[in-house]
């Protein structure tokens, strides 16, 4: 920022009879049930709306070898119907009473979720606890959602430029035989989902899918002694099962330069994707490499949007991204995309990219450090405003962070940041020798 | 029976009970979970947070909707600018306005401006719709008082720099091409054509207008339409009612001016039958259907009961639409309707995409259900259960302040009552049966619905024709009579003395990096011409082709094989008779399908694997433009392809420098530029695939 805009930003704030702002802190209640399903309740009654979230413990990480793309298939799997509601009953069910709904997967964790009308919080929890204990793993089912996974995979990846490539490669970060974990594809391998026996996918299910391996999140207006008393209700038959199996990452950074070129049938343009391994979210120097990512390529006055895409006008859009498969509890990854305007070569955006990235060692500014952390803070209030939001960012912190009240207090850990720090891990983990670029160009077809 | 209450715990504090239900709980156990779905609980009257509002001195109307739950502060500024107030000839010059508020205002360059926002982890973005245009900045609640200071600049002062201006240029002609290659824009843009008639909510951004547009009309523009009075500034989030207007009042209190002139009223046609315009996409597999009519104004007492129509019809999972088309016939992947809402006039809306062979069942079914709403009774059932859940969603779209405040902004432009919002879930809970299917009969006109389908003109015509009159035009909008889809004879005067045996090297550049080659070899065989073509790229392509055809340039037979995507690909078709069969294994939309061919042939017709061999027998002149009817042997599809000079240059290829001319081919699956020796024997010397780095280069 220009020192004279400094000066005028601080003039308008001083002017300001608005007193600086922190996020509101959250009352969180927790507890355990007996089975081992984590609690965490935070009634608000400022809407009529409630969040009931469900996170367990399970993600690509967990798969072993020869069953990868488990965590996604299961995904599918969970609205495939239980003992007492038929299949696509559970959308039914939640369309009806106005609310919505979905899942997802990741490396670390797999979530579902409802937003309902505070009334039918009892609907909500009734779901989820009826797939907890009885979801119909059967052949024909699983058939069924194998083929949907496969259809899924071409319609998000292999019908769209970049993802493919993406999704595919992004693993060859990662040591196969000391960090199987996180190496192999969030997707899976066909193979292996094509060889996925009905009793192997019984397993997992009993294996994961157990109250000793999720938290339960509700947000929103409820009572919670009514919520407690319906947890226990729908919750506490649910048997709890022994503990999976603890994964092991041992990945080592500085490895080695990586590059690989890919032809994508489904890009018209070319693109550079470069990661750069990073530490797990609970590291002393994630929140530095976060806001680093901020700094890099968050927002239009964001380094690469200054400089590749309207000053050298080699890329049309770059920007940047920590985590692209979610966050992990085992090493990271900070990414950065570029996708190139037309007429110009990919290495020429990769250089731009590199001399860019170079820069971070040396270049940032205090007012750049300010803005990142503002930027944080205004992203993590604005989340919070809705019930589902806030949800997560308790499941977040009660997963990646070790404890749900680690909510209230993470944004101390981004304050806690100087520029010394932001210089300093720039040069601890974006070397060359700790990164992999994917130079894609089109092709294929 | 609601298996829900906690007795005991009834009176206790919430912390307490708490603790009590926890340590009794394993008393519980036998409290078992039902095996049925738990019955809604009572739900009470739905709360709004506390919304006031003033109008400031010059004209500009404020409504403060305060939340103190997170310290955050949303504002938006509305105006009735909108793309209906774009002139006839500048279509798009609103939207392009409103982008470039953000771009330069005050005495910040639009770096300075993204900056300054940012700098306190903000956003400030400016949009235009049919009506208005809106900016809106979010913020920390501290960063305030900078948020109203950058809408002031942006609203009240932008500076249009030229750079920015032609920046925005080149970004919209570069969306536009890819918008007027999609069906569903040109399926959009037919339809508001048909319904809106003149009136500007007809209007569209084309490549034309864009590039007609100035610096002086976006000035032009931004004085007329940006007035303070009548404008709409929004303030949702942890401010007062008395700090958003002193904020207000620093920021706009200044700027005067009188109102901008309200939209001329234009007619909008009345259809009194259906009536289908067909867009003809040469070679679509699928087609695109969108039906429709004009509504009613925002206003009108029967809008609830079209809400609960449309939602029953096709407004999600549950809806009659989605459970027939897709569910029971299994057309479609999606099939579903909406209802839009605009000042002057609204528009009910229903579409899906099918593959060519089922258009007209689609289409049938689809005039069916809607006919069938207006005219059956409602089952009691289904009618309770899309109401409840319609009322049941009501609380999730007002969840935060920033919801209520653009519900209630949105209920303001469009000059809905001022309790709109209070009482929209009362309303939508007091419909009867009888005013759902009223006000599907009124307002969707089963009988009057205007029709898109964009497709395959040959494929779908004839099947159309039984439904309803049609009405067939090309993708740019220009009338085609029946007889304009038959591809013409080659009434192409060809210079056959340029057909001799060759052959010519290519290299395949892709980015500039040679990535593959392609060579092909023209032979004499007994009965005419033989062509062998071998390409290869990378890994990613590898193919071989063998066309025969006559002296007389008549078909007889084209062969491919290869892998294209990592798959086989094969093409085995023989031409007798002007018909074609065979069967095609080809890339088609990015996924390699398997086609029958059995089809007749336009007179004339070139296979289009021939297309480079044939160049040199064009009569090239400065401005020529020839039409080649060629058939898709990979499709199994005929088309017509324009071949029309844009340039003589000299161009350097891997052979050597050479004077040609420049020729743009267009009416295949993607255009392409030839260059193509100018004296000589008219060698093709380069070939380039437009907006993809890729180019064909001679080598020799």
């Amino acid at each position: 920022m220009k020192p004279v805009l400094r000066a005028a930003l601080a003039a308008v704030l001083s002017a300001s009879a608005l007193a600086s702002q922190e996020p509101r802190d959250i009352p969180i209640k927790s507890y355990t049930l007996p089975n081992g399903l984590r609690v965490h309740l935070v009634e608000d009654h400022s809407a009529q709306v409630v969040a009931v979230n469900l996170w367990y413990r399970v993600g690509a990480r967990d798969e072993l070898l020869g069953h990868t793309g488990f965590a996604h298939l299961f995904e599918h799997m969970m609205f495939q119907g239980s003992a007492h509601v038929q299949k696509a009953e559970h959308f039914q069910f939640i369309e009806r009473a106005g609310g919505t709904l979905n899942g997802s997967t990741q490396a670390d964790r797999t979530n579902y979720w409802e937003v309902l009308p505070s009334n039918r919080l009892n609907l909500g929890l009734w779901l989820e606890a009826e797939r907890m204990q009885s979801l119909a793993v059967t052949q024909a089912n699983l058939d069924n959602q194998r083929e949907a996974v496969k259809e899924e995979r071409r319609l998000r990846f292999d019908n769209q430029p970049f993802v493919g490539a993406l999704v595919d490669s992004i693993g060859l970060l990662y040591d196969r035989e000391r960090c199987f974990a996180y190496s192999h594809s969030l997707v899976g391998s066909m193979t292996d989902l094509n060889a996925a026996k009905v009793e192997d996918v019984q397993a997992f299910f009993r294996q994961y899918y157990a109250p000793n391996n999720a938290t339960l999140v509700l947000v929103g207006d409820f009572n919670s002694a009514e919520a407690t008393a319906l947890i226990a209700q729908y919750f506490n038959q649910i048997p709890a099962v022994p503990a999976p199996p603890s994964v092991a990452c041992d990945q080592p950074y500085n490895t080695g330069v990586l590059r690989r070129n890919v032809a994508d049938a489904n890009a018209t343009i070319g693109a550079v994707l470069a990661f750069w391994r990073i530490p797990a979210v609970s590291h002393a120097d994630y929140p530095a490499l976060d806001l680093l990512s901020t700094i890099f390529g968050q927002g239009e006055s964001s380094r690469l949007n200054r400089t590749i895409v309207r000053e050298q006008k080699v890329a049309a859009i770059s920007q940047s991204v920590l985590n692209p498969i979610g966050p992990t509890r085992g090493p990271g990854i900070f990414g950065v995309l570029a996708i190139a305007n037309q007429g110009v070569a990919v290495d020429s955006v990769e250089r731009a990219v590199v001399a860019q990235a170079a820069q971070l060692v040396s270049g940032i500014t205090e007012g750049e450090l300010a803005k990142a952390k503002a930027y944080r803070k205004s992203t993590a209030v604005s989340q919070r405003q809705h019930a589902l939001g806030l949800a997560e960012a308790i499941q977040f912190a009660d997963l990646f962070l070790g404890s749900a009240n680690r909510v209230n207090d993470d944004i101390r850990r981004y304050d806690a940041v100087t520029v010394a720090d932001l210089r300093r891990v720039a040069a601890t983990y974006l070397r060359p020798d700790n990164s992999l670029t994917l130079l894609i160009v089109p092709g294929g077809k | 029976m609601m298996p829900r209450r906690v007795r005991f715990a009834e009176g206790a504090t919430a912390a307490g009970a708490l603790m009590l239900v926890a340590a009794l709980t394993p008393l519980f156990a036998s409290a078992q979970r039902p095996a049925a779905a738990p019955p809604a609980a009572p739900i009470r009257a739905a709360q709004f947070p506390p919304t006031r509002e003033a109008t400031l001195a010059n004209g500009m109307r404020l409504v403060v909707v305060q939340s103190n739950k997170q310290p955050v502060v949303a504002v938006s500024l509305t105006f009735a600018a909108g793309a209906a107030y774009d002139p006839p000839a500048k279509a798009g010059l609103a939207d392009m306005m409103a982008t470039l508020l953000t771009r330069g205002a005050g005495a910040r360059t639009a770096e300075e401006f993204s900056a300054a926002i940012e700098n306190v982890g903000g956003q400030l973005t400016a949009s235009a719709s049919a009506d208005v245009v809106t900016l809106r900045a979010d913020a920390l609640t501290d960063a305030a008082p900078l948020a109203f200071s950058l809408l002031a600049d942006a609203a009240r002062r932008p500076t249009f720099p030229d750079k920015e201006v032609e920046l925005l240029r080149t970004q919209l002609l570069s969306a536009l091409t890819v918008e007027l290659s999609q069906p569903t824009s040109l399926a959009e843009r037919t339809f508001v054509r048909g319904v809106f008639g003149e009136h500007p909510y007809a209007r569209r951004a084309d490549p034309t207008s864009v590039r007609r547009m100035t610096r002086a009309d976006l000035v032009a523009f931004h004085d007329a339409r940006l007035r303070p009075a009548g404008a709409l500034l929004v303030v949702a989030g942890s401010l007062s009612f008395e700090q958003a207007k002193k904020l207000a009042e620093q920021a706009f209190g200044s700027w005067t001016g009188a109102a901008a002139s309200p939209l001329p009223r234009t007619a909008i046609p009345v259809r009194s039958a259906r009536e289908i315009v067909l867009v003809h996409r040469p070679g679509s597999v699928q087609s695109n259907i969108l039906v429709g009519n004009a509504t009613w104004r925002p206003n009108d007492p029967r809008a609830y009961a079209a809400a609960i129509a449309n939602r029953l019809l096709g407004g999600g999972a549950d809806s009659r639409l989605f459970l027939t088309l897709r569910e029971k016939k299994s057309w479609t992947y999606s099939a579903r309707s909406s209802i839009a809402s605009r000042r002057e006039m609204g528009s009910f809306e229903a579409a899906t995409e099918v593959r060519n062979s089922v258009t007209d069942s689609a289409l049938v079914e689809l005039l069916a259900q809607i006919d069938r709403l207006g005219t059956e009774p409602l089952d009691r059932a289904e009618f309770d259960r899309t109401r409840n859940a319609m009322t049941g969603a009501f609380p999730l779209s007002i969840e935060t302040a920033g919801q209520v405040a653009a519900e209630i902004a949105n209920a303001k432009l469009l000059g809905l009552p001022a309790d709109f919002v209070q009482s929209y879930r009362q309303k939508l809970a007091a419909v009867t049966p009888e005013q759902v299917q009223r006000a599907a009969r009124d307002g969707m006109r089963s009988s009057s619905l205007f029709i898109v389908v964009v497709g395959d003109a040959l494929k779908v015509r004839a099947q159309l024709e039984k439904i309803a009159p049609v009405r067939i035009v090309s993708v740019d909008g220009t009338p085609l009579r029946p007889e304009d889809l038959v591809v013409k004879a080659a009434a192409l005067d060809l210079d056959l003395t340029h057909l001799v045996p060759r052959t010519d090297s290519f290299s395949i550049l892709v980015q500039g990096r040679p990535l593959g080659y392609q060579r092909t070899t023209l032979a004499r065989t007994a009965a005419g011409w033989e062509l062998q073509d071998v390409t290869r790229l990378a890994t990613v392509v590898q193919q071989n082709t063998t066309v025969r055809f006559s002296w007389a340039l008549v078909m007889q037979s084209v062969s491919q094989s290869g892998k294209a995507q990592g798959q086989d690909t094969k093409i085995d078709v023989t031409y007798a008779n002007g018909h074609a069969t065979g069967t095609a294994v080809a890339p088609q939309q990015g996924a390699i399908k398997t086609v029958n061919v059995d089809t007749d042939l336009p007179a004339g017709a070139v296979d289009d694997n021939l297309i480079a061999t044939l160049l040199p027998t064009f009569r090239w002149a400065s401005g020529a433009r020839f039409v080649l009817p060629v058939f898709q042997s990979g499709k199994g599809t005929a088309t017509a392809l324009t071949i029309s000079v844009v340039a003589e240059e000299s161009v350097t290829v891997i052979a050597g420098t050479f004077a040609a001319w420049k020729a743009d081919i267009t009416g295949g699956d993607s255009p392409i530029s030839v260059w193509v020796e100018k004296g000589g024997a008219h060698r093709l010397l380069k070939l380039a695939m437009t907006g993809q780095p890729v180019e064909f280069q001679l080598v020799k």
